[in-house]
Protein backbone atom coordinates (compact mmCIF):
# COMPACT_ATOMS: atom_id res chain seq x y z
CA UNK A 1 0.00 0.00 0.00
CA UNK A 2 1.34 3.47 -0.90
CA UNK A 3 2.00 5.69 2.03
CA UNK A 4 1.11 8.58 0.14
CA UNK A 5 -1.44 9.60 -2.60
CA UNK A 6 -0.42 12.81 -4.79
CA UNK A 7 -3.49 14.66 -5.37
CA UNK A 8 -4.38 15.26 -8.96
CA UNK A 9 -3.50 18.75 -8.80
CA UNK A 10 -2.09 21.46 -6.09
CA UNK A 11 -4.59 21.64 -4.03
CA UNK A 12 -2.27 24.65 -1.32
CA UNK A 13 -3.75 28.03 -3.46
CA UNK A 14 -7.23 27.43 -3.16
CA UNK A 15 -6.57 25.92 1.07
CA UNK A 16 -4.46 29.35 1.39
CA UNK A 17 -7.09 31.72 -0.48
CA UNK A 18 -10.14 29.81 1.86
CA UNK A 19 -7.97 30.50 4.68
CA UNK A 20 -7.57 34.33 3.81
CA UNK A 21 -10.92 34.44 3.55
CA UNK A 22 -12.31 33.50 6.66
CA UNK A 23 -9.00 35.63 8.72
CA UNK A 24 -10.18 38.66 6.75
CA UNK A 25 -14.06 37.81 8.15
CA UNK A 26 -12.92 37.30 11.46
CA UNK A 27 -12.36 40.45 12.64
CA UNK A 28 -15.57 41.65 11.27
CA UNK A 29 -17.15 39.05 13.60
CA UNK A 30 -14.90 40.39 16.66
CA UNK A 31 -16.07 43.50 16.08
CA UNK A 32 -19.32 43.08 16.65
CA UNK A 33 -19.42 42.40 20.24
CA UNK A 34 -17.11 45.83 21.14
CA UNK A 35 -19.56 47.65 19.48
CA UNK A 36 -22.69 46.42 21.33
CA UNK A 37 -20.79 46.79 24.13
CA UNK A 38 -19.77 50.22 23.55
CA UNK A 39 -23.67 50.72 23.01
CA UNK A 40 -24.40 49.46 26.69
CA UNK A 41 -21.72 51.42 28.01
CA UNK A 42 -23.03 54.66 26.75
CA UNK A 43 -26.56 53.63 27.69
CA UNK A 44 -25.71 52.76 31.46
CA UNK A 45 -23.67 55.77 31.50
CA UNK A 46 -26.64 57.89 30.22
CA UNK A 47 -29.11 56.11 32.93
CA UNK A 48 -26.48 56.95 35.37
CA UNK A 49 -25.99 60.62 34.22
CA UNK A 50 -30.29 60.89 34.52
CA UNK A 51 -30.13 59.73 37.23
CA UNK A 52 -27.79 61.42 39.01
CA UNK A 53 -29.70 64.56 37.17
CA UNK A 54 -32.96 63.61 38.98
CA UNK A 55 -31.73 62.95 42.06
CA UNK A 56 -28.95 65.62 42.91
CA UNK A 57 -28.86 68.46 40.51
CA UNK A 58 -32.17 70.32 40.30
CA UNK A 59 -32.45 72.93 37.68
CA UNK A 60 -32.08 76.57 37.89
CA UNK A 61 -34.94 78.11 39.16
CA UNK A 62 -35.46 74.75 41.30
CA UNK A 63 -34.00 76.71 44.39
CA UNK A 64 -36.63 79.83 44.19
CA UNK A 65 -39.44 77.12 43.61
CA UNK A 66 -38.51 75.17 47.02
CA UNK A 67 -38.34 78.43 48.85
CA UNK A 68 -42.01 79.33 47.42
CA UNK A 69 -42.87 76.01 49.27
CA UNK A 70 -44.88 75.83 52.16
CA UNK A 71 -43.32 73.63 54.61
CA UNK A 72 -44.16 70.53 53.27
CA UNK A 73 -43.44 68.64 56.75
CA UNK A 74 -42.98 70.76 59.68
CA UNK A 75 -42.01 67.57 61.71
CA UNK A 76 -39.10 67.43 59.37
CA UNK A 77 -39.37 64.43 58.41
CA UNK A 78 -38.25 65.33 55.14
CA UNK A 79 -35.27 67.24 54.99
CA UNK A 80 -34.96 68.48 51.14
CA UNK A 81 -37.94 66.79 50.03
CA UNK A 82 -39.43 69.89 48.52
CA UNK A 83 -36.33 70.09 46.42
CA UNK A 84 -37.55 66.83 44.43
CA UNK A 85 -39.18 68.43 41.56
CA UNK A 86 -40.19 67.87 38.19
CA UNK A 87 -38.05 69.69 36.31
CA UNK A 88 -35.94 67.13 34.61
CA UNK A 89 -38.88 66.44 32.83
CA UNK A 90 -37.65 66.58 29.46
CA UNK A 91 -41.04 68.11 27.82
CA UNK A 92 -40.48 72.04 28.49
CA UNK A 93 -44.21 72.35 28.31
CA UNK A 94 -44.59 70.39 31.40
CA UNK A 95 -41.99 72.39 33.21
CA UNK A 96 -43.60 75.59 32.37
CA UNK A 97 -46.73 74.98 33.46
CA UNK A 98 -45.54 73.08 36.67
CA UNK A 99 -43.33 76.27 37.00
CA UNK A 100 -46.74 78.51 37.11
CA UNK A 101 -48.60 76.68 39.18
CA UNK A 102 -45.94 76.40 41.93
CA UNK A 103 -45.62 80.18 41.55
CA UNK A 104 -49.65 80.97 42.23
CA UNK A 105 -49.66 77.56 44.86
CA UNK A 106 -47.87 79.30 47.66
CA UNK A 107 -50.36 82.67 47.53
CA UNK A 108 -53.40 80.65 47.41
CA UNK A 109 -52.32 78.29 50.65
CA UNK A 110 -51.80 81.15 51.95
CA UNK A 111 -55.11 82.42 51.31
CA UNK A 112 -56.64 79.48 52.77
CA UNK A 113 -57.49 78.99 56.77
CA UNK A 114 -54.90 77.44 58.80
CA UNK A 115 -56.14 73.81 59.44
CA UNK A 116 -56.49 73.71 55.34
CA UNK A 117 -53.64 74.88 54.55
CA UNK A 118 -51.72 72.55 56.94
CA UNK A 119 -53.52 69.54 55.54
CA UNK A 120 -52.42 70.08 51.83
CA UNK A 121 -49.20 71.16 52.61
CA UNK A 122 -49.22 67.46 54.82
CA UNK A 123 -50.84 66.27 50.75
CA UNK A 124 -47.98 67.88 48.94
CA UNK A 125 -45.34 66.84 51.41
CA UNK A 126 -46.97 62.83 50.45
CA UNK A 127 -46.76 63.86 46.80
CA UNK A 128 -42.92 65.05 47.20
CA UNK A 129 -42.35 61.90 48.90
CA UNK A 130 -44.24 59.75 46.92
CA UNK A 131 -41.55 60.83 43.87
CA UNK A 132 -38.69 60.73 45.86
CA UNK A 133 -39.45 56.83 46.78
CA UNK A 134 -40.48 55.90 43.70
CA UNK A 135 -37.11 57.43 42.41
CA UNK A 136 -35.20 56.17 44.41
CA UNK A 137 -37.06 52.36 43.79
CA UNK A 138 -36.46 52.76 40.19
CA UNK A 139 -32.96 53.44 41.22
CA UNK A 140 -32.45 49.86 42.66
CA UNK A 141 -35.22 48.47 39.28
CA UNK A 142 -35.12 51.01 36.30
CA UNK A 143 -37.38 48.50 34.46
CA UNK A 144 -39.57 48.13 36.45
CA UNK A 145 -43.20 48.62 35.40
CA UNK A 146 -45.22 48.94 38.35
CA UNK A 147 -42.89 51.95 39.97
CA UNK A 148 -42.73 53.34 36.02
CA UNK A 149 -46.16 53.59 36.25
CA UNK A 150 -46.74 54.44 39.61
CA UNK A 151 -44.40 57.32 38.70
CA UNK A 152 -45.99 58.97 35.79
CA UNK A 153 -49.81 58.25 38.36
CA UNK A 154 -47.69 60.94 41.22
CA UNK A 155 -46.77 63.33 38.53
CA UNK A 156 -50.15 63.57 37.26
CA UNK A 157 -51.35 63.61 40.73
CA UNK A 158 -49.34 66.67 41.57
CA UNK A 159 -50.19 68.22 38.47
CA UNK A 160 -53.85 68.06 39.26
CA UNK A 161 -53.52 68.75 43.09
CA UNK A 162 -51.69 72.14 42.10
CA UNK A 163 -54.06 72.57 39.20
CA UNK A 164 -56.99 71.78 42.42
CA UNK A 165 -55.30 74.17 44.87
CA UNK A 166 -54.85 76.72 42.08
CA UNK A 167 -58.16 77.03 41.00
CA UNK A 168 -59.31 77.03 44.68
CA UNK A 169 -58.14 80.55 45.01
CA UNK A 170 -60.92 81.28 42.29
CA UNK A 171 -63.46 82.15 45.26
CA UNK A 172 -66.93 81.71 44.05
CA UNK A 173 -66.19 80.21 40.74
CA UNK A 174 -65.41 76.74 42.17
CA UNK A 175 -62.73 74.29 42.08
CA UNK B 1 -77.36 99.74 97.38
CA UNK B 2 -74.19 98.52 95.88
CA UNK B 3 -75.50 95.42 95.03
CA UNK B 4 -78.39 96.92 93.58
CA UNK B 5 -76.33 99.16 91.33
CA UNK B 6 -73.79 95.99 90.22
CA UNK B 7 -77.42 94.34 89.13
CA UNK B 8 -78.33 97.02 86.80
CA UNK B 9 -74.92 97.61 85.14
CA UNK B 10 -74.74 93.99 84.60
CA UNK B 11 -78.38 93.38 83.11
CA UNK B 12 -77.77 96.74 81.22
CA UNK B 13 -74.66 94.91 79.63
CA UNK B 14 -76.08 91.99 79.04
CA UNK B 15 -79.04 94.05 77.18
CA UNK B 16 -76.40 95.77 74.37
CA UNK B 17 -74.89 92.45 74.33
CA UNK B 18 -77.79 90.31 73.34
CA UNK B 19 -78.30 94.01 70.95
CA UNK B 20 -75.33 93.84 69.30
CA UNK B 21 -75.55 90.47 68.60
CA UNK B 22 -78.72 90.69 67.26
CA UNK B 23 -77.38 93.57 64.78
CA UNK B 24 -74.45 91.57 63.48
CA UNK B 25 -76.38 89.12 61.23
CA UNK B 26 -79.46 89.20 59.03
CA UNK B 27 -81.18 87.20 57.05
CA UNK B 28 -82.86 86.97 53.71
CA UNK B 29 -85.66 84.82 52.04
CA UNK B 30 -86.18 84.67 48.53
CA UNK B 31 -88.57 81.89 46.02
CA UNK B 32 -88.35 82.14 42.53
CA UNK B 33 -90.22 79.98 39.73
CA UNK B 34 -87.87 77.38 38.65
CA UNK B 35 -88.25 74.47 35.88
CA UNK B 36 -88.32 70.83 37.31
CA UNK B 37 -85.25 69.79 35.60
CA UNK B 38 -83.45 73.00 35.43
CA UNK B 39 -79.55 73.90 36.44
CA UNK B 40 -79.59 75.38 40.21
CA UNK B 41 -76.08 77.03 40.98
CA UNK B 42 -75.08 78.03 44.39
CA UNK B 43 -71.93 79.61 45.38
CA UNK B 44 -70.97 80.66 48.93
CA UNK B 45 -67.37 80.92 50.92
CA UNK B 46 -67.82 80.50 54.39
CA UNK B 47 -70.42 79.05 56.55
CA UNK B 48 -72.69 76.53 55.19
CA UNK B 49 -74.84 75.10 52.67
CA UNK B 50 -78.25 73.31 52.95
CA UNK B 51 -79.89 71.99 49.70
CA UNK B 52 -83.00 69.73 49.99
CA UNK B 53 -85.24 68.26 47.01
CA UNK B 54 -88.63 69.04 46.82
CA UNK B 55 -91.70 68.44 44.63
CA UNK B 56 -92.43 72.13 43.67
CA UNK B 57 -91.30 74.02 40.68
CA UNK B 58 -90.21 76.69 42.81
CA UNK B 59 -86.63 77.10 44.09
CA UNK B 60 -86.68 78.57 47.86
CA UNK B 61 -83.80 80.32 49.40
CA UNK B 62 -83.35 81.13 53.22
CA UNK B 63 -80.27 82.82 54.16
CA UNK B 64 -78.71 83.77 57.44
CA UNK B 65 -75.67 86.64 56.72
CA UNK B 66 -73.29 87.90 58.85
CA UNK B 67 -72.63 91.34 58.40
CA UNK B 68 -69.61 91.22 56.20
CA UNK B 69 -71.44 89.37 53.75
CA UNK B 70 -72.61 92.01 51.16
CA UNK B 71 -75.52 90.27 49.98
CA UNK B 72 -77.75 87.34 48.28
CA UNK B 73 -77.72 87.97 44.37
CA UNK B 74 -80.35 85.42 43.05
CA UNK B 75 -80.61 85.82 39.34
CA UNK B 76 -83.38 83.50 37.58
CA UNK B 77 -83.43 82.71 34.12
CA UNK B 78 -85.54 79.84 32.07
CA UNK B 79 -83.92 76.76 33.14
CA UNK B 80 -81.29 78.04 35.48
CA UNK B 81 -81.66 79.60 39.14
CA UNK B 82 -78.07 80.84 40.24
CA UNK B 83 -77.60 81.99 43.85
CA UNK B 84 -74.82 83.68 44.74
CA UNK B 85 -73.53 85.07 48.09
CA UNK B 86 -71.92 88.50 47.30
CA UNK B 87 -68.42 89.45 49.66
CA UNK B 88 -66.95 92.65 49.83
CA UNK B 89 -64.64 93.07 47.31
CA UNK B 90 -61.41 91.70 48.16
CA UNK B 91 -62.52 89.62 50.89
CA UNK B 92 -61.21 86.06 50.35
CA UNK B 93 -62.71 84.07 53.16
CA UNK B 94 -64.54 86.57 54.98
CA UNK B 95 -68.70 86.61 56.25
CA UNK B 96 -70.37 83.57 56.87
CA UNK B 97 -73.50 83.21 55.09
CA UNK B 98 -75.76 79.77 55.76
CA UNK B 99 -77.99 79.24 53.43
CA UNK B 100 -81.09 76.72 53.17
CA UNK B 101 -82.40 76.12 49.89
CA UNK B 102 -85.26 73.87 48.66
CA UNK B 103 -84.74 73.24 44.60
CA UNK B 104 -87.15 70.90 42.58
CA UNK B 105 -85.74 67.48 43.78
CA UNK B 106 -84.88 66.48 39.51
CA UNK B 107 -82.86 69.73 39.55
CA UNK B 108 -79.08 69.80 38.04
CA UNK B 109 -77.55 71.05 40.75
CA UNK B 110 -74.10 73.00 41.15
CA UNK B 111 -72.38 74.08 44.39
CA UNK B 112 -68.85 76.17 44.75
CA UNK B 113 -67.77 76.80 48.43
CA UNK B 114 -64.76 77.80 49.79
CA UNK B 115 -64.76 77.05 53.56
CA UNK B 116 -68.60 76.49 53.76
CA UNK B 117 -69.84 72.84 54.61
CA UNK B 118 -72.65 71.79 52.21
CA UNK B 119 -75.40 69.27 52.85
CA UNK B 120 -77.61 67.91 50.37
CA UNK B 121 -80.37 65.37 50.95
CA UNK B 122 -83.57 64.65 48.46
CA UNK B 123 -81.88 65.71 45.26
CA UNK B 124 -81.78 62.73 42.58
CA UNK B 125 -80.47 64.93 39.34
CA UNK B 126 -76.93 65.02 38.20
CA UNK B 127 -74.50 66.84 41.28
CA UNK B 128 -71.69 68.46 40.33
CA UNK B 129 -70.11 70.43 43.63
CA UNK B 130 -66.76 71.45 44.43
CA UNK B 131 -65.29 73.30 47.97
CA UNK B 132 -61.67 74.18 48.97
CA UNK B 133 -61.91 73.23 52.77
CA UNK B 134 -65.49 72.94 53.10
CA UNK B 135 -66.97 69.29 53.78
CA UNK B 136 -69.42 68.02 51.55
CA UNK B 137 -72.10 65.55 52.58
CA UNK B 138 -74.43 64.06 49.98
CA UNK B 139 -77.23 61.71 49.05
CA UNK B 140 -77.37 60.31 45.23
CA UNK B 141 -79.71 58.51 43.72
CA UNK B 142 -79.40 57.52 39.57
CA UNK B 143 -77.80 60.43 38.33
CA UNK B 144 -74.10 61.09 37.88
CA UNK B 145 -71.94 62.68 40.25
CA UNK B 146 -68.69 65.19 40.05
CA UNK B 147 -67.43 65.98 42.99
CA UNK B 148 -64.30 67.82 44.42
CA UNK B 149 -62.59 68.80 47.28
CA UNK B 150 -59.15 70.07 48.16
CA UNK B 151 -58.51 69.67 51.77
CA UNK B 152 -62.44 68.75 52.49
CA UNK B 153 -64.40 65.67 53.26
CA UNK B 154 -66.48 64.29 51.59
CA UNK B 155 -69.37 61.41 52.10
CA UNK B 156 -71.60 60.41 49.93
CA UNK B 157 -74.35 57.75 50.14
CA UNK B 158 -76.02 56.28 47.26
CA UNK B 159 -78.89 54.04 46.19
CA UNK B 160 -76.51 51.23 44.66
CA UNK B 161 -77.85 52.59 41.34
CA UNK B 162 -75.62 53.27 38.57
CA UNK B 163 -74.09 56.46 37.77
CA UNK B 164 -70.98 57.74 36.96
CA UNK B 165 -68.97 58.99 40.18
CA UNK B 166 -66.34 60.97 39.86
CA UNK B 167 -64.90 61.91 43.37
CA UNK B 168 -61.36 63.59 43.84
CA UNK B 169 -59.84 65.15 47.08
CA UNK B 170 -56.56 66.29 47.41
CA UNK B 171 -56.03 65.57 51.42
CA UNK B 172 -59.62 64.97 52.28
CA UNK B 173 -61.02 61.91 53.27
CA UNK B 174 -63.88 59.98 51.24
CA UNK B 175 -66.38 57.73 52.18
CA UNK B 176 -69.11 56.46 49.75
CA UNK B 177 -71.95 53.90 50.51
CA UNK B 178 -73.73 52.09 48.28
CA UNK B 179 -72.41 53.49 44.86
CA UNK B 180 -73.08 51.75 41.88
CA UNK B 181 -71.97 51.97 38.39
CA UNK B 182 -68.36 53.31 37.04
CA UNK B 183 -66.41 54.76 40.17
CA UNK B 184 -63.45 57.18 39.53
CA UNK B 185 -61.80 58.40 43.09
CA UNK B 186 -58.70 59.92 43.84
CA UNK B 187 -57.25 60.75 46.62
CA UNK B 188 -53.75 61.94 47.77
CA UNK B 189 -53.38 61.47 51.43
CA UNK B 190 -57.04 61.06 52.30
CA UNK B 191 -58.59 57.52 53.11
CA UNK B 192 -60.53 56.50 50.83
CA UNK B 193 -63.43 53.84 51.73
CA UNK B 194 -65.92 52.98 50.07
CA UNK B 195 -68.73 50.35 48.82
CA UNK B 196 -70.54 49.67 46.15
CA UNK B 197 -73.25 47.86 44.38
CA UNK B 198 -73.28 46.71 41.11
CA UNK B 199 -70.17 48.06 39.96
CA UNK B 200 -69.16 48.21 36.32
CA UNK B 201 -65.91 50.42 36.48
CA UNK B 202 -63.55 51.19 39.33
CA UNK B 203 -60.48 52.94 39.21
CA UNK B 204 -58.93 54.40 42.29
CA UNK B 205 -55.78 56.12 43.50
CA UNK B 206 -54.70 57.42 46.43
CA UNK B 207 -50.69 58.54 47.20
CA UNK B 208 -50.41 57.92 51.01
CA UNK B 209 -54.22 57.48 51.70
CA UNK B 210 -55.55 53.85 52.47
CA UNK B 211 -58.07 52.47 50.33
CA UNK B 212 -61.04 49.93 51.61
CA UNK B 213 -63.27 49.04 49.25
CA UNK B 214 -65.97 47.14 49.17
CA UNK B 215 -67.66 45.72 45.97
CA UNK B 216 -69.98 44.23 44.25
CA UNK B 217 -68.89 44.02 40.22
CA UNK B 218 -70.89 43.33 37.90
CA UNK B 219 -70.01 40.57 35.01
CA UNK B 220 -66.91 41.51 33.36
CA UNK B 221 -66.83 44.77 35.68
CA UNK B 222 -63.21 45.96 35.53
CA UNK B 223 -61.43 47.08 39.11
CA UNK B 224 -58.66 49.04 39.32
CA UNK B 225 -57.21 50.29 42.93
CA UNK B 226 -53.72 51.87 42.64
CA UNK B 227 -51.25 53.51 46.01
CA UNK B 228 -48.08 54.42 46.20
CA UNK B 229 -47.44 54.38 50.12
CA UNK B 230 -51.10 53.31 51.28
CA UNK B 231 -52.68 49.92 52.01
CA UNK B 232 -55.08 48.52 49.74
CA UNK B 233 -58.07 46.21 51.64
CA UNK B 234 -60.48 44.84 48.94
CA UNK B 235 -63.29 42.73 49.31
CA UNK B 236 -65.23 41.64 46.24
CA UNK B 237 -67.23 39.27 44.35
CA UNK B 238 -68.40 39.70 40.92
CA UNK B 239 -71.45 37.76 38.55
CA UNK B 240 -68.72 35.47 36.35
CA UNK B 241 -66.12 35.83 39.18
CA UNK B 242 -63.26 37.89 37.90
CA UNK B 243 -59.17 37.55 36.96
CA UNK B 244 -56.83 39.56 39.96
CA UNK B 245 -53.62 40.59 39.31
CA UNK B 246 -51.82 42.14 42.33
CA UNK B 247 -48.55 43.32 42.40
CA UNK B 248 -46.27 45.36 45.07
CA UNK B 249 -42.69 46.78 45.11
CA UNK B 250 -42.08 46.35 48.69
CA UNK B 251 -45.83 45.55 50.35
CA UNK B 252 -47.02 42.44 51.58
CA UNK B 253 -49.71 40.34 50.00
CA UNK B 254 -52.36 38.38 51.71
CA UNK B 255 -55.40 37.20 50.18
CA UNK B 256 -58.57 35.12 51.85
CA UNK B 257 -58.77 32.35 49.42
CA UNK B 258 -56.47 30.00 51.17
CA UNK B 259 -53.19 27.89 49.85
CA UNK B 260 -52.18 30.55 47.35
CA UNK B 261 -48.46 32.14 48.30
CA UNK B 262 -47.44 35.57 46.50
CA UNK B 263 -44.87 35.03 43.72
CA UNK B 264 -41.60 36.54 45.02
CA UNK B 265 -39.87 37.96 42.16
CA UNK B 266 -36.41 39.54 41.71
CA UNK B 267 -37.72 42.67 43.44
CA UNK B 268 -41.32 42.30 44.35
CA UNK B 269 -44.33 40.66 44.93
CA UNK B 270 -47.28 39.54 42.99
CA UNK B 271 -50.44 37.08 43.43
CA UNK B 272 -52.95 36.37 40.47
CA UNK B 273 -55.36 33.99 40.11
CA UNK B 274 -58.81 33.68 39.30
CA UNK B 275 -62.24 33.62 41.09
CA UNK B 276 -65.61 31.91 39.74
CA UNK B 277 -65.41 32.26 35.75
CA UNK B 278 -62.77 35.18 35.59
CA UNK B 279 -64.84 37.21 33.45
CA UNK B 280 -64.08 40.44 35.14
CA UNK B 281 -60.62 41.56 35.41
CA UNK B 282 -59.23 43.14 38.68
CA UNK B 283 -55.87 44.92 39.39
CA UNK B 284 -54.10 45.93 42.43
CA UNK B 285 -51.34 47.97 42.69
CA UNK B 286 -49.18 49.63 45.24
CA UNK B 287 -45.22 50.58 45.96
CA UNK B 288 -45.08 49.93 49.27
CA UNK B 289 -48.89 49.64 51.08
CA UNK B 290 -49.92 46.36 52.18
CA UNK B 291 -52.74 44.43 49.68
CA UNK B 292 -55.37 42.63 51.31
CA UNK B 293 -58.24 40.82 48.58
CA UNK B 294 -60.79 38.55 50.23
CA UNK B 295 -64.33 37.88 48.95
CA UNK B 296 -67.18 39.81 49.98
CA UNK B 297 -69.13 37.94 52.38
Amino acid sequence: MPRSIDPPRDLWPQIEAQLGAAGAAAPRRRTAPLRWLAAAAMVGALAVGVWIGRDLMPLPGAAAEVAQQPPANPAGANPGGAAVNAAFVSDPRYARQRAELMGSVQAQLNAMPAPARAKVAASLSAIEAAKKDLESALGKDPSNALLQELLINTYQDEMRVLTDVHEAGNAGRGI
Amino acid sequence: MRTVTTLAVLALALAAGTLARAGDSKTFDREVSAEPHGVVEISNTAGEVQVSGWDRSDVSIHASLDDDVDRVEVTSSPGRTVIKVILPAHSWHGGEAHLRVQVPKDSELRVSTVSADTNITGVTGIQRLNAVSGNVTTDIAGADLELKTVSGDIKVKGRGLPAQLRITSVSGDVHLQNGGGSLEANTVSGTLVASLEGAKSVVARTTSGDMHLDAKLTRGASFEATTVSGDLEVRASADGGYAYEVSTFSGDITDCFGGQQAQKGYVGHSLSGSRGDGAGRMRLKTMSGDVQLCDRT
